[in-house]
């Protein structure tokens, strides 16, 4: 997994390419998390992510849960239909937030 | 058709995409899993990261686990052998589908993709635990 961060105003969007599994998912949320915890709204760019797990999913809730916590928001943006699949296969498409 | 590959691996997250390489590349070769086969190769390795993550819990190990893939009367088996911590069956539980939470998502994957899961243990002299996920066709 790589990542690239974008910062626009308020906005942060953190661009992740790859494949997000439990091996990465330590290093994804050492990204997201502090951005959260900083009041940012952040949008997460999942369109080169090709693949992503249990755990990668696991991560989208905890980043959701934290940022509705400290009265921010993470937006999903551009997912892959990979990742979109297992998304509604764990049927979050109405729990998390997706432009 | 009939087949059977295998492949061992060492317990540890960094194998991971090791075993997806290698399932994606077995289901690759047959047709008939075309439409199927992301949905299987996540299903192996949800089922492969539960051995890291609860049959040794995370801990490093010079271990290694075994995963089967196998056909046989239009029936898809992934066999994956493990030396870790005894499963107990009763305690594996997906997560319920309105519980908005981390942990048990991989479980739940496994049981909405393939259509039976069957957890054994003591499998062998050489093996302690063996997961048995099938899938007709």
């Amino acid at each position: 997994m790589s990542y690239k961060i974008t910062e626009e105003g308020n906005v942060s969007t953190v661009h992740l390419d790859g494949e997000i599994d439990m091996d990465v998912t330590e290093k994804a949320k050492e990204v997201i998390m502090p951005l959260i915890e900083a009041g940012k709204e952040v949008h997460l760019n999942l369109k080169e992510v090709q693949y992503m797990d249990s755990s990668g999913i696991s991560v989208l809730i905890e980043s959701h849960q934290k940022a509705m916590e400290l009265g921010t928001k993470v937006i999903l943006k551009e997912i892959s239909k990979s990742v979109l699949k297992v998304i509604m296969m764990a049927k979050l498409e109405q729990i998390l937030i997706i432009e | 058709m009939t087949f059977e590959e295998h492949k061992e691996f060492p317990v540890d997250s960094a194998s991971l995409k090791d075993i997806r390489t290698f399932a994606r590349e077995v289901l690759a070769k047959h047709e008939i899993f075309s439409s199927t086969s992301d949905d299987v190769v996540l299903a192996t390795a949800e089922a492969a990261q539960n051995i890291v993550k609860h049959a040794y819990s995370g801990e490093p190990t010079g271990d290694t686990m075994r995963v089967e893939i196998s056909f046989k009367e239009n029936q898809l088996k992934i066999d994956l052998y493990d030396k870790g911590k005894p499963a107990i069956p009763k305690n594996i539980k997906p997560r319920q589908i309105d519980d908005i939470k981390p942990g048990g998502l991989g479980t739940f994957f496994i049981g909405q993709i393939m259509d039976e899961v069957i957890f054994k243990t003591s499998a062998s002299h050489d093996w302690v635990n063996h997961l048995i996920l099938t899938k007709n066709y």
